[in-house]
């Protein structure tokens, strides 16, 4: 072809040369000036790595009373998992044989198996392991064999309070009780490194990219369980379960004045570093607050508290007790019959049905109406809090179920039971407030566990007031005489039981269960429960314990005859343990 | 002591002074100035002073590859010091949760000193 114009090769050439220099230094211009901010970005996400610092997972404390200062309840130790790069294990049966000699109880399936998979780049080999197994490991050498740090929960007192706690899962989130319940403030927030990496993946230190948000650790929280406290009463619930041949039982000691829990416990329990060999997932859960049931007999003590309150009886009121009452076509009847003329207390003492349903009746003015049920209701649920959660930092929580007045199943019949305790179902932790309040002159307290914070300097901050619920739950005339009469019921039906010289008081209550085959209440399965408080004098009671017990093994009302005997062992020690004089 | 005025160069250019030669001689000589000229003996060309300035740009590159390299050299050793930290952390760790276990009542319980206890037969107090 000839061109239009006459140009030599050798300047044609340059030419040439000089467009595609054009070309490149356009397409230069175009990639480092023009597009400088797009690579620029993409270069630097290319050597920017981001590292997840992990936030420290608060520490749980309870209180020593002895001392006066905190023990650990639960603390954090290192953890490795160990997992291997098969492509550069060297020697699949000597790393084997290392690792069984090591960590044999923490392996994961067949090592031989998971090693010589070349098709994968990362596999597990165990979990789990302790800083001194890590040690050992590592100091073998092995190729193709790495560590990755985390940390897992350690429980220097074993099993103590191991429902209230609760646990925390593979994936460091709380399960049941306290971990759970206050997982966020325990948690704290992870922080995050960004930086400009080397070949190895270390962060190199100056760089204008780098960016580090600190993590913030988890609160260390100290609860108001007393250790000691709890050992006791752990001790004791086991004692009295084994003498009543019983596997099912619980156990609250609270400070009435203040709400505050100072020991819970349930059996069965677990051990919570062990909480993924548990078959039983009951066990989990705290009982005391979250397995709600019909009290029984304790409930007595509310209903009189409340009679009480409205003036409608005093403990020197006597009633006939002909041993039964009826309601509406329906006979209720007395366990203990003691037929004549009782006073108020002697409902306490032979834990008299009739008795309580004649207080319900004089709550509405001597007969079974629609007063006496608002009444009660309106004691039970606005000044008892009964059906609603009291809001304890536990996880699950029952709020439990009271039928109201309005119900077509709240009729006379219902609440004539309500008020020996049947016909409602309650926690223990619902009883035990009410009861305290009731006890303490009239003021209910929001029951806690949570004391405080501990701070980096080992200080007790942000300690939990006190939270009033209700400030007038009754008179501290009503709450007295109640005290009283509660004193004198148990002086007189356990006597000896207690060291002399204090006040001590209480209510038995032995409540029947639904059969489920029959639908109907039976006496096979009672649950045994006791309610009261201790002291020194009719004043506000330092104490105030109860105790439950499932499937005692016992002729006589479960309520005496297996769990008073733990109240008694309890109260007695916590006489001793809390110092009061007589 | 003579004065000589200071002269601008065009005023130089047109004063006459003392001459070694019959050719008419346009500089102007005072008494303290140098008259002989120098010449350096290297001259330096395109190519020379093209290797120097690429030698000191060299020299230059160096030098920040030095400073940053430095600078990555903390990177290591900070990096080194929190792993030592870290370690130290864990083992510290360890030692609270092994202080723990010494002071938890179960194990206090099993101790011969608490084993050798008893409990109290009755308990007074000093009013």
């Amino acid at each position: 072809m000839k061109l239009p114009f006459h140009i030599s090769r050798p300047r044609l050439l340059i030419l040439l040369v000089v467009a595609a220099g054009i070309v490149f230094i356009g397409r230069l211009f175009d990639l480092q000036i023009i597009q400088h901010g797009y690579y620029d970005a993409k270069a630097t996400e290319e050597h920017l790595a981001k590292f997840i610092i992990p936030a420290s997972r608060g520490l749980i404390y309870a209180k020593d009373g002895t001392s006066n200062g905190v023990v650990p309840l639960v603390l954090n130790e290192p953890a490795y998992t160990v997992y291997a790069d098969p492509r550069y294990v060297q020697d699949v049966g000597k790393t084997a044989d290392m690792l069984r000699q090591i960590a044999g109880g923490e392996l994961v399936g067949n090592i031989e198996t998971s090693l010589g998979d070349k098709q994968h780049e990362y596999v597990v080999l165990a979990r789990q392991i302790s800083s001194d197994q890590q040690k050992l490991l590592k100091n073998a050498h092995l190729p193709g064999v790495g560590f990755q740090e985390l940390q897992r929960r350690v429980y220097p007192e074993g099993n103590l309070g191991a429902q209230l706690l609760g646990y925390v899962d593979a994936d460091g989130d709380g399960q049941y009780g306290i971990e759970q319940t206050l997982n966020d403030q325990l948690a704290g927030k992870p922080g995050m490194l960004k930086a400009i990496t080397d070949v190895n993946g270390i962060p190199l230190s100056i760089d204008q990219h780098n960016v580090e948000t600190p993590a913030q650790n988890g609160k260390n929280l100290v609860l108001t369980i007393d250790r000691n406290i709890q050992t006791y009463a752990e001790t004791a619930l086991k004692n009295g379960l084994d003498k009543v041949q019983a596997k099912h039982g619980s156990i609250l000691v609270m400070d009435p004045n203040t709400g505050a829990v100072l020991a819970m416990a349930n059996l069965p329990t677990y051990d919570p570093s062990q909480y993924f060999n548990v078959t039983d997932y009951s066990v989990f859960s705290n009982a005391v607050v979250s397995d709600p049931y019909e009290a029984g007999s304790v409930i007595k003590s509310l209903t009189m508290a409340a009679g009480l309150n409205e003036g409608v009886v005093k403990p020197s009121t006597t009633y006939n007790n002909t041993g039964s009452v009826t309601v509406d076509g329906v006979a209720i009847h007395n366990a203990v019959s003691a037929l004549g003329t009782r006073t108020m207390t002697e409902v306490f003492k032979y834990s008299l049905n009739t008795g309580a349903v004649y207080v319900l009746q004089q709550l509405g003015g001597g007969s079974m109406n629609r007063q006496a049920r608002d009444k009660l209701f309106s004691y039970f649920s606005g000044r008892y809090m009964f059906g609603k959660p009291t809001g304890i930092e536990q996880t699950p929580e029952s709020p439990g179920v009271i039928i109201g007045p309005e119900d077509a199943q709240g009729n006379n019949v219902r609440y004539a039971n309500m008020s020996f305790g049947q016909g409602l179902d309650t926690t223990m932790i619902q009883v035990a407030s009410a009861f305290s309040a009731a006890v303490n002159g009239g003021i209910y307290y929001q029951p806690h566990l949570v004391d405080g914070v501990l701070d980096a300097n080992n200080t007790l901050t942000g300690q939990t007031q006190p939270h009033i619920v209700e400030s007038e739950v009754i008179k501290p005339s009503a709450s007295s005489d109640l005290r009283a009469m509660l004193h004198d019921a148990r002086t007189e039906s356990f006597p000896g039981a207690d060291k002399p010289g204090y006040f001590i008081g209480g209510k038995t209550g032995t409540s029947q269960t639904i059969d489920p085959k029959t639908g109907q209440y039976s006496d096979t399965n009672a649950i045994g429960t006791y309610l009261g408080f201790g002291g020194n004098g009719n004043a506000a009671p330092r104490y105030v314990i109860m105790v439950r017990i499932m499937d005692a093994k016992v002729t006589g009302y479960a309520g005496s005859v297996a769990v008073e005997p733990v109240f008694a062992d309890m109260s007695n020690w916590m006489l001793d343990y809390l110092k009061i004089q007589p | 002591m003579a004065y000589y005025p200071a002269l601008s160069l065009q005023q130089s250019f047109s004063s006459s002074g003392s001459r070694t030669s019959g050719a008419p001689d346009t500089r102007a000589w005072r008494r303290n100035q140098n008259t002989i000229r120098h010449r350096f003996g290297v001259n330096l060309g395109p190519v020379s002073n093209a290797v120097i300035i690429a030698i000191m740009l060299c020299l230059l590159g160096l030098i920040y590859l030095t400073q940053v390299t430095r600078s990555s050299t903390f990177g290591y050793q900070i990096n080194d010091l929190q792993q030592k930290q870290q370690a130290l952390l864990s083992k510290q760790a360890d030692l609270e949760v092994e202080n723990a276990r010494l002071q938890s009542l179960e194990h206090v319980q099993q101790t011969d000193v608490a084993k050798a206890m008893t409990s109290p037969s009755e308990v007074n107090y000093i009013q």
